[in-house]
Formats: C-alpha cells, sequence, structure tokens
C-alpha cells in the first residue's frame, strides 16, 4: 500500500531544540579486517556503563572510523581503556563539545530539512564538527561556545511547535 | 545464553547511498549537497557528517533507490564538489534500526562481531536520542536481521518490522 501525504508548511516545523552540554568527542577508526575484533572490544562488560549521547560511524578505504560522544568522565575512562588495546587507532579527543538535537512532525517524510539546518549554520559562521541524522532527528557537534548561537540561529529558520 | 532484550528493531525500504570525501575545502559540503538535493525535491533518510579529520572530510547520506540515477548524475557534474573530492555509491542498501533499552556500546560491538562472522557489511552507523541505525547491504538486509533476532530478546507485541506504509511529500497541494 502507498499513501501520499499532502502538506506543506512555510516554515519547517519543529517540536523543539534539546542540548546535551560538557561533552568530549573521540574519533577512532579500525581497519575493516578488524571490525570483529573491534566489535569484541566494545561488547566488553566494563563499557556497559558508558552512556554515548552521539555516535556515527564512516566506511571508507578499507578503514571504519567512528565519532563518539559522551560526558567528559566517561570520555577519559573510554579514551584511557582503548589506548590499552592496539585496535582501534585513536585520532581525535576534543572537548568541551555540545550537542543540540530536534526533531519534528514531518522529519523522515519531507526533504529541505538538512538543507535548512546546515545552510543556516554555515550562512551564521558555525562550524559543525559532526552530524548524524536518523530515525528522523537531526544531531548536530558544535563548539561548546557555539551552542547558544546554533540555537538561536536554528530557531529563527525552523518553527517551534507550541 | 540467555538473550540480551531489544526495545525493537525495523528496516528501511530500499535505499541508496552516497559517501562524498575529500581534502579540507573552504566549501561547505554538507550546505551545498544539501541544497542540490532540496531543488531536486530528494529527501535524505539517513545523513552522516564528520569534517573534522586533518586529512578527509566526509558526508555519507542515503536517499530512496529510485533517485538513485538522478542524484549520480547532478553529483558527477563538473564543478559541483571541490578539486580531488571523490564520490562512492552504492546502488541497494538498506537500514537497520534498533531501539536499545540500554548499553548501546555493547549491542554496537555485540552486532559488529555477528554481521563480521556472517559477512555481513556496515556501510555507515548513526544514533538519535533512542535508536541505533545501520546502513547495510538490502540484498542482506533479511540475513543481517535473522543475526539480530538470534542475539537479541524482542518485545512480544512487536510492530512489524517492514514498512507498511510510504508516504511521499506531495510537490502540489489540493484545495477541498
Amino acid at each position: 500500500m502507498e499513501t501520499i501525504a499532502v502538506y506543506w508548511e512555510s516554515r519547517i516545523k519543529t517540536y523543539g531544540f534539546q542540548r546535551i552540554t560538557d561533552l568530549a568527542l573521540i574519533e577512532f577508526s579500525s581497519p575493516l579486517s578488524e571490525i570483529k575484533s573491534l566489535g569484541k572490544i566494545l561488547s566488553q562488560d566494563d563499557l556497559i556503563v558508558l552512556r554515548p549521547k552521539f555516535i556515527i560511524s564512516q566506511v571508507s578505504n578499507h578503514e571504519i572510523s567512528f565519532i563518539f560522544c559522551l560526558p567528559l568522565k566517561e570520555s577519559k575512562d573510554f579514551h584511557t581503556s582503548l589506548e590499552k588495546t592496539s585496535t582501534p587507532t585513536l585520532h581525535k579527543y576534543i572537548h568541551p563539545v555540545s550537542i543540540i538535537f530536534f526533531h519534528g512532525p514531518h522529519f523522515g517524510d519531507r526533504y529541505g530539512i538538512a538543507n535548512a539546518t546546515f545552510s543556516s549554520l554555515s550562512k551564521a559562521g558555525l562550524k559543525i564538527i559532526a552530524s548524524g541524522c536518523s530515525s528522523a532527528s537531526v544531531f548536530l557537534v558544535l563548539a561548546q561556545h557555539d551552542i547558544e548561537k546554533a540555537e538561536e540561529i536554528l530557531s529563527e529558520t525552523f518553527e517551534v511547535a507550541k | 545464553m540467555e538473550k540480551l532484550k531489544i526495545g525493537g528493531l525495523k528496516q528501511s525500504l530500499k535505499l541508496c547511498q552516497f559517501d562524498l570525501r575529500g581534502v579540507d575545502s573552504s566549501e561547505e559540503i554538507a550546505s551545498k549537497v544539501s541544497k542540490l538535493l532540496l531543488s531536486q525535491k530528494i529527501n535524505m533518510e539517513f545523513l552522516t557528517y564528520y569534517p573534522n579529520r586533518n586529512s578527509y572530510h566526509q558526508l555519507t547520506f542515503c536517499i530512496s533507490q529510485d533517485k538513485f540515477s538522478t542524484t549520480s548524475e547532478i553529483l558527477k557534474k563538473e564543478g559541483l564538489l571541490p578539486i580531488g573530492w571523490k564520490i562512492r555509491s552504492r546502488e541497494q542498501v538498506g537500514i537497520i534500526t534498533i531501539f536499545p533499552h540500554q548499553s548501546a556500546i555493547k549491542i554496537l560491538g555485540v552486532i559488529m562481531v555477528s554481521w563480521a562472522a556472517q559477512s555481513v557489511p556496515i556501510y555507515g552507523i548513526a544514533t538519535s536520542l533512542s535508536a541505533l541505525s545501520f546502513v547495510t547491504d538490502y540484498q542482506l538486509i533479511n540475513k543481517a536481521i535473522e543475526g539480530i533476532q538470534e542475539i537479541f530478546q524482542l518485545p512480544e507485541d512487536h510492530a512489524p518490522l517492514k514498512p507498511e506504509i510510504r508516504y511521499y511529500q506531495s510537490d502540489t497541494v489540493k484545495g477541498d
């Protein structure tokens, strides 16, 4: 069965913006041939206490890379545990970073949301450190000092449902 | 062994994937590409963007499979991407979304081990507030789901895994 949803919004609606502050970003990678070993490391019981606020993974040239955002204390422990292993290779540790995330009534079904997000932040001169959009939500990682400005810009771009 | 409990599982319709990768550029690739897709009224169903590596930046996105040819053509137009940027595309991918109760890292690790053992590839991962989404080969999506169902316990009243309705944003709005 196929259903055509017909709607039009002059401004894209969201349910509001939420922030998570005081995080650290950890970037690490592993050869694709070692993905099973990396999976075993991540599934260890001593990592079960970690509550990542953001994860993305990208694949390129026989390598898989991960970007995790964790609360500062957890990120230090995670970083230390990864340093003890031969796989993966650690690349970046950035702190403090913050996340701003949002979703809306038609997210997932409509076009234009990514453009409204990236274009408005780019015009305002804000640099996105990382982004992940899935399950009808948009997650943006920015430097902590940029998060206030980012919410201000996004609030002007999108309509916040009342 | 007791199965790990998860809150739910769903799969996407057939999608395609583009990875755009290149060296640092003054151009805002995410902004430029999303504007281009907007002009074609194409919805991005999955996106990861990381412009922060020393040697390269990467934008990965998934869109409906029927937009593969159109999008390939417009991305390959000369001058669209900065010099040296490369496009890698996958014509048929699917997304499996898992709703973990907790222990997202453990669930991620367990799936990586399970899929690696079954030669099910991972082409991308992104999290949202309550979900963990994996992009994989559409031809192997049933095998990937079977692998997950062997390891994890789903709720008894679980909703269907496959989408039953497909929504389109219409180009026209009809009056009453």
